[in-house]
């Protein structure tokens, strides 16, 4: 870890919305008492290191328009490379992961979330999906949602 | 809203969508680069975050990066008529990041799901501990991410 306190407090800040004015890090100066060019040059390192993905606009989905779902599938062990590498070929896949039941065992093993521009390009690709590999593909789309928010204690 | 002004949100979405310019004037630059004044850029971002379209500017870590590796799915089997108050109770956890409701099936019987991040499995599974003394449910199933084959942010 390479990252300073100052590095720290820049990146647990900027996990919220970035200022709507005309010089956004001068803003976030004053907050954090860190001068402008010290915060455009860490998050420029924090970026190039891979510590911050993109400083850039979280879309939901939903209201774009778009229909998402989180899919599971009941993979093999023998082929998991194989259905993970059609699954991800999808780009309206963003996260695909093998899970394993820590307590308890469960057959589902890999869960994907895939957005369409709408419910129909939504199935018809899950469909695909399924007859690419031979496999069910279970679609889990929100019912209700409690919260979502990905932000991180950083300490 | 009508269409000409959607494709201008959705144009100015997809050129900022890998990454704003980290510069003095960011949305000087983003204007520049699309014909666009600075003020009309400021806008547009303000409308878009305030209806929802966008659900934040801000950055993305890469928080297995940074040392917080564990991420935990636990899926709980909650009766109908308490999912509304579990719920609430759940998303109350600064731990928990998400937290959904998802239909059932007959080989799936799990109808609640929270993510929960940590620095290690440990400190999910004091979360996911204090949510069962919270809510006194019991049945659940802490699924750990075994391998990541694809994490991206969503793009348009």
């Amino acid at each position: 870890m390479i990252l300073s306190d100052t590095d720290r407090k820049i990146l647990h800040r900027l996990q919220s919305n970035l200022p709507l004015v005309s010089r956004p890090f001068q803003e976030l100066s004053k907050e954090l008492n860190i001068d402008e060019d010290t915060i455009i040059e860490r998050i420029k390192f924090m970026i190039e290191k891979g510590y911050v993905r993109r400083l850039a606009p979280i879309i939901n989905t939903q209201a774009m328009g778009r229909e998402a779902t989180l899919a599971a599938i009941n993979v093999p062990e023998d082929r998991i490379d194989e259905v993970s590498a059609i699954v991800n070929s999808y780009s309206g896949v963003s996260h695909n992961y093998l899970r394993k039941g820590k307590n308890c065992n469960i057959s589902y093993n890999m869960w994907f979330t895939m957005s369409a521009k709408d419910d129909e390009e939504l199935h018809s690709r899950l469909k695909e999906i399924e007859d690419r590999t031979g496999l069910t593909v279970r679609s889990m789309p929100t019912t209700k949602k409690f919260k979502i928010g990905v932000r991180f204690k950083i300490y | 809203m009508t269409n000409k002004k959607e494709d201008i949100d959705v144009k100015l979405i997809k050129y900022i969508q890998e990454g704003l310019p980290v510069t003095k004037t960011p949305y000087k630059d983003i204007g520049q680069a699309l014909g666009m004044p600075e003020d009309e850029v400021i806008e547009r971002l303000k409308k878009l975050l305030e209806s929802g379209k966008i659900r934040r500017l801000a950055a993305s870590i890469a928080h297995r990066k940074i040392g917080i590796d564990a991420n935990a799915m636990c899926v709980w089997k909650v009766p109908k008529e308490r999912v509304d108050e579990v719920g609430k109770i759940m998303a109350g956890f600064e731990e928990v990041t998400h937290c959904y409701e998802r239909p059932t099936y007959p080989d799936w019987q799990y109808n609640v799901f929270t993510m929960v991040h940590g620095y290690t499995d440990a400190e999910c599974e004091a979360v996911i501990q204090a949510i069962r003394e919270k809510t006194g449910l019991n049945d659940y199933v802490i699924l750990y991410s075994e391998k990541e084959f694809k994490k991206v942010g969503v793009r348009i």
